[in-house]
């Protein structure tokens, strides 16, 4: 079986077991579940297979679109070491998560259905991951984001559920929207939407940096969309509505992180502008400082770990708009991936024990109770601080790093970010973990089963160790450049203190684990009032313009350019209507009227 | 010029008499026929009693009609054949084969509906 | 294999299936239909096996070519007769009622058989570069049709239906003769590929009688694909004919007169005695097409008719892409056109097939509530109105940006911008239809049923439409 094979073999079997299950096997449980993690472990080994054999090229499947030179559209598969990365990501990471969910979702409904969008949702990913053209991964785009709509409402009959997935939809339509603007713009511009082509016409813009510019922050729009990025993050916390290996695969190791694998796609392009470059970064930045502010003080523990990602994902982002290497960005979503995964995973195991109570002052001394989870939670909340020897230093303090040697602004925003992770995470871990329980539940609570425990323990290795200097060479070496630039002392200081001053901040305010929050900052709280800012224009602003519309549209466009046209058009069609009388005498004599008419037209055209 | 008419000679001719021929015995008889004395009876075309002007719907049996066109069919079968078999004569040589097959195909053809309006009882009358 | 095998095979399967039904005691006449589809889908797997046009020089050569167009077109009709046959059994009821039965099934197997026949002729219709033989064939399919669109018996509006074709119908075939023979006079041939080397040679007097040849031939196609002013028939014939017959008529019989136009037209195309005369004619002939068949099917109520005008409107958009005939792509266009077209004609008229079976009349208020009623029914006409109007990610949508981006290239600015008005009429009418599905009241509750055949060809014509939208390429490539 040569590499071509093996590619489109791992894309497609998760489609043909979703398929299985919609059209064949249909609620039986068991065939679901089997089918889609039998689906994950071929992906798992087609993912590795094609990491290890360095498969490399454009493995053409067929012409999709053909209208001949100027517009064809191939489906390709394009396999390069970014691409083979991010497949060892996604492959790796998805079936611990669908085992993992036979343990969890197992008392709920729509077990089967819940396996079906898993794989559809692998599907769709790989497809992103393997794209070769922008159109491509702009279709597969749209599919992640049906099968998050689909996952998010699994409890559909919620209305939170239900209002969280169309939320989810709608805000990454908006930025869906300025991807394909940005997609056509590279077409009117390059004349191709493969991603070689596009990323090698940085000559041709040579002359037009400012529509270099606008075409690269339209396609960052998807990334913004996608990646939950300010001023669009509003969806991803609304998202942990889904059952939580959703909230863990999709809205925090792979799904949201593929907008920062488009920036690293173009990143070619998108570092040739540099203004571009600016925006992006700053998108990051703060980012990465709102959403860890806004962290300080949810209580719902996905709420938490939600916010910290979009925080980590504008550190990603920051990372691709320092326009140094596309690796920079890519080891963080490398090593975030996992830790993040885990993290959720623990809270789901958490909330799993706890009866479906997600309130974290409800929790409390769990760390007894529930010895495995808390020991892989506490590998997760290290890496995700930032401590050393564990993942997530390596890769965020590189991204500091780097954003001290290239824009002193930036650096200072995304270090504040860095102080709050480790307050929030201490604060998450302390009120959770330690203690006394809180509620009825949490003194109830139970250790997870051997299904949940297991993937969380695998999990966990890579947690911890996936940032070390081998483990990032095997990974990166030939998807970009790492060197760490050269600091002066007093900003590895920095970093030190930063990771201290929010831990010691944490346990100085949340020491003894209170049973109500000591600090109460409604603002943050009440997550920088955005979402009702939004839901104001939403009702005020688009409320009173939609009557003002409704009003034109009454008066002006339906009265008079619709009714008026339709009666125009109607009226025609009515009169053209008269000429058919039914009367077969008339039809020989328009038929003899029209051969008159024709034979005229032939032979009087000179 | 005068060469090229010369086919058209004869055509010419037989519409001279024809139409000179119906003139006259049209003009004939108007003139002819105003002697006498005119009755009704007498003025009707056909003396041997078949009206002229019948109703305007003459009614026929529908069997007349399925047994005309099966007629009509039929001869139809012969009115080909007939040429088929001068014309064909001097490919004979090299495409005899096929043209027998081709007739017996046509035949073949015309045989399965004549069995088929035989089944249908479309050649009895009584039915 | 020689491409004849085809529709000798057709011919043999309705001699074969019209004794049997004679002469079978049987009275399950559905079990004729079902014969007569599997047989016809044995006929089309063999048209898969490639196929050579009879030996040059053979007799057979100066009536019968074999080449992309005629292959593609001839599946295209193989498989609407298998639609039709498909849709025959259900609509026995229908039928039952309208004949005179004397005995039980008594004419019903006939309007399975007679299908097979028409089939035949179109296919040589597709395949034929004579004028001889295509009016042989014509005549085989339109004879043929005369029958079947009466074939409600005690219906007057069938049979208004069938005199009205069958009158206007001669009128046009006197037209298509004596067209031939004026032909036949100037060139000396009535063959279509020696026509463009006899054209040449002739002396510049000759070209009035040659152009008015032409134009008669040209005034019975038109009648063939209902083009403005010989489609007045289309409406009447459509909404009286039985609901299977006007389906294929719209279809099938409409695609074997666009072959027809397209090789007449093809062998004119580019000689300059007379080439500006027909691209003129076609255009205007296009463009009044348009005009008629979107505007004048606005104020309908009754969907037969609708369709009907549907119908003409699509043979406007299909002229358009005739009119572009020096584009590469215009063949192409037509025939992806032509794929669609069945797949959402046929699923339409499936659709309305069942819905005035059990409602009882054709109106477009019978449609109502029809979503409530049932949600299969409704969807599949839903995605057959879209791909009709022209909604992305249908059939519908690649062929008219087809066709459109054929007509742009050739410069046919007007044309496009007629058509881009035109489309918009479209969404009004066709819209109208699932406006009544989804917000009006239904009369009654009652659930619809749906006979398993139909329920199949609803699933793979449905299929086919999104199909041909997402990925239309190897229909393309079928005929380039």
């Amino acid at each position: 079986m040569n590499l071509s094979t093996v590619a489109w073999i791992t894309l497609l079997a998760p489609l043909g077991a979703a398929a299985l299950i919609l059209l064949v096997t249909r609620t039986n449980r068991a065939a679901a579940s089997g089918l889609a993690i039998l689906s994950a472990l071929i992906a798992l080994v087609g993912g590795w297979t094609l990491f290890l054999n360095h498969a490399e090229g454009i493995y053409q499947g067929f012409n999709w679109i053909d209208f001949g030179k100027d517009f064809s559209i191939p489906f390709a598969l394009a396999l390069d070491p970014l691409s083979r990365t991010m497949l060892v990501v996604v492959t790796t990471i998805s079936p611990l998560v669908f085992i993992y969910s036979l343990g969890y979702m197992k008392e709920e409904e729509g077990f089967w259905r819940f396996f079906a969008g898993l794989a559809i949702f692998l599907f769709s990913m790989l497809g992103i991951v393997l794209a070769n053209n922008l159109v491509m991964m702009f279709i597969f785009w749209e599919l992640v984001g049906v099968s998050s709509y689909i996952l998010i409402g699994h409890y559909y009959g919620k209305p939170s559920a239900a209002d969280a997935a169309k939320q989810a939809f709608l805000v990454n339509r908006i930025g869906d929207f300025g991807f394909m603007l940005g997609i056509l713009l590279f077409w009117v511009a390059t004349g191709t939407f493969d991603f070689s082509g596009v990323n090698d016409s940085a000559e041709l813009f040579k002359a037009h940096p400012t529509l270099l510019a606008v075409s690269c922050v339209l396609i960052f729009c998807g990334t913004v969309g996608k990646s939950a990025q300010f001023p669009l993050h509003v969806w991803l916390p609304n998202s942990m509505e889904g059952p939580t290996p959703v909230s863990s695969l999709l809205h925090a190791a792979t799904m949201v992180a593929a907008g920062v694998y488009l920036l690293a796609r173009i990143f070619p392009i998108l570092s040739a502008s540099p203004d571009a470059c600016e925006i992006v970064a700053w998108t990051g930045a703060i980012t990465a400082l709102g959403a860890g502010i806004l962290a300080t003080q949810q209580d719902d523990i996905k709420g938490i770990l939600a916010y910290s990602t979009i925080s980590q994902l504008g550190y990603m982002v920051t990372g691709a708009g320092l326009a140094i290497s596309a690796a920079l960005p890519m080891f963080h979503l490398f090593t975030h991936a996992f830790f993040k995964c885990l993290l959720f995973l623990t809270a789901g195991s958490v909330i799993l024990g706890m009866h479906h109570e997600q309130n974290i002052w409800e929790m409390g001394g769990l760390r007894k109770k529930m010895p495995v989870t808390f020991l892989t939670y506490l590998c997760g909340m290290l890496a995700l601080s930032g401590c050393f020897f564990f993942s997530g230093h390596y890769s965020k303090d590189l991204i500091m790093a780097c954003a001290w040697e290239h824009h002193r602004g930036i650096f200072w925003v995304v270090v504040i970010a860095a102080a709050l992770t480790p307050f929030y995470m201490t604060r998450q871990a302390l009120v959770v973990f330690f203690g006394k329980p809180r509620s009825e539940h949490a003194e109830h609570a139970h250790e997870s089963p051997l299904v949940m425990i297991v993937p969380l323990i695998l999990l966990a290795i890579p947690a911890v160790c996936a940032g070390y200097a081998p483990v990032e060479h095997y990974f990166f070496h030939s998807v970009g450049s790492l060197t760490e630039p050269e600091v002066p002392h007093f900003v590895e200081l920095v970093f030190g203190a930063a990771f201290v001053i929010g831990i010691l901040a944490a346990f100085v305010i949340y020491r003894g684990a209170p049973a109500k929050d000591p600090i109460r900052i409604p603002a943050f709280h009440n997550r920088f009032y955005i979402d009702d800012f939004y839901f104001w224009i939403v009702r005020v602003i688009q409320g009173g313009f939609a009557k003002l519309c409704s009003f034109i549209d009454r008066w002006f466009i339906d009265g008079i350019l619709v009714r008026g046209s339709a009666t125009v058009v109607w009226t025609i069609g009515f009169a053209l209507r008269f000429l058919q009388v039914g009367n077969i005498q008339a039809y020989a004599l328009f038929f003899a009227a029209g051969v008159v008419g024709l034979l005229y037209l032939l032979l009087t055209i000179h | 010029m005068e060469h090229s008419l010369d086919p058209y000679a004869s055509l010419l001719i037989h519409i001279v008499s024809g139409v000179g021929f119906a003139l006259t015995t049209w003009v004939g008889s108007l003139l002819l026929g105003r002697v006498g004395r005119a009755t009704g009876v007498k003025n009707v075309p056909y003396e041997c009693g078949m009206l002229p002007e019948p109703g305007p719907q003459p009614r026929f049996s529908v069997k007349f009609y399925l047994v005309a066109m099966l007629f009509i069919l039929f001869d139809i079968e012969i009115v080909f054949l007939y040429p088929w078999s001068v014309v064909y004569r001097e490919y004979l040589q090299q495409y005899g084969v096929e043209i027998l097959g081709v007739l017996a195909t046509f035949t073949a053809i015309l045989f399965a509906g004549y069995l088929y309006a035989i089944r249908k009882g479309a050649l009895d009358w009584s039915k | 294999m020689n491409t004849l095998y085809l529709e000798i095979a057709v011919v043999v399967l309705g001699i074969i299936l019209l004794m049997v039904e004679s002469y079978s005691a049987s009275a399950n006449k559905a079990r004729l239909a079902w014969i007569g589809a599997i047989g016809l889908f044995g006929v089309l797997l063999l048209s898969f096996i490639p196929q050579h046009a009879p030996a040059p020089g053979s007799p057979a050569a100066a009536f019968i070519t074999s080449d992309l167009l005629s292959v593609f077109f001839v599946r295209l009709i193989l498989a609407a007769t298998i639609v039709f046959l498909l849709t025959v059994p259900s609509f026995f009821p229908a039928l039952r009622i309208s004949l005179p039965a004397e005995r039980e099934g008594g004419g019903l197997g006939e309007f399975a058989i007679l299908p097979i026949f028409v089939c035949a002729g179109l296919m040589w219709m597709v395949s034929a570069v004579d004028f001889i033989m295509i009016f042989v064939s014509l005549e085989l399919a339109t004879i043929t049709l005369y029958i079947l669109a009466t074939y409600l018996r005690q219906n007057t509006a069938s049979l208004e239906s069938g005199t009205k074709f069958l009158i206007l119908g001669a009128l046009s075939t006197g037209f298509i003769v004596y067209g031939i023979s004026w032909l036949f006079g100037t060139t000396g041939t009535t063959n279509l590929l020696a026509l463009p080397s006899a054209i040449a040679a002739l002396p510049e007097a000759a070209v009035t009688p040659l152009l008015f040849g032409i134009g008669m031939i040209l005034v019975a196609l038109s009648f063939k694909i209902s083009a403005f002013p010989f489609q007045f028939w289309v409406p009447d014939v459509y909404q009286g004919a039985p609901t299977p017959v006007t389906s294929y008529l719209s279809v099938a019989s409409k695609a074997a007169g666009f072959v027809v136009l397209i090789r007449l037209l093809g062998a004119l195309w580019a000689i300059p005695a007379v080439s500006h005369q027909i691209h003129a004619v076609i255009t205007l002939l296009a463009a009044l097409t348009l005009i008629f068949g979107n505007f004048a099917a606005i104020p309908q109520t009754n969907m037969k008719r609708l369709l009907g005008y549907s119908s003409v409107a699509h043979a406007g958009y299909l002229l358009m892409a005739v009119a572009s005939l020096s584009s590469k792509m215009a063949v192409p266009a037509i025939g992806f056109y032509f794929a669609g077209y069945l797949a959402m004609t046929m699923l339409s008229f499936v659709v309305l097939q069942v819905v005035s079976e059990a409602t009882g009349g054709d109106e477009i208020s019978r449609f109502n509530g029809l979503g409530r009623r049932s949600p299969l029914l409704a969807g599949a006409m839903l995605l057959a109105a879209a791909s009709l109007a022209g909604i992305p990610f249908t059939a519908g949508f690649i062929g008219k940006l087809l066709v459109f981006e054929v007509a742009l290239k050739q410069g046919h600015y007007g044309l496009v911008a007629l058509g881009c008005v035109t489309v918009a009429a479209g969404f009004y009418y066709y819209f109208k239809v699932i406006r009544a599905m989804y917000w009006q009241q239904p009369a009654e509750e009652t659930s619809i049923a749906v006979p398993g055949a139909l329920r199949f060809l609803i699933a793979v014509l449905g299929a086919a439409i999104i199909a041909f939208g997402v990925y239309p390429a190897p229909i393309l490539a079928a005929l380039r």
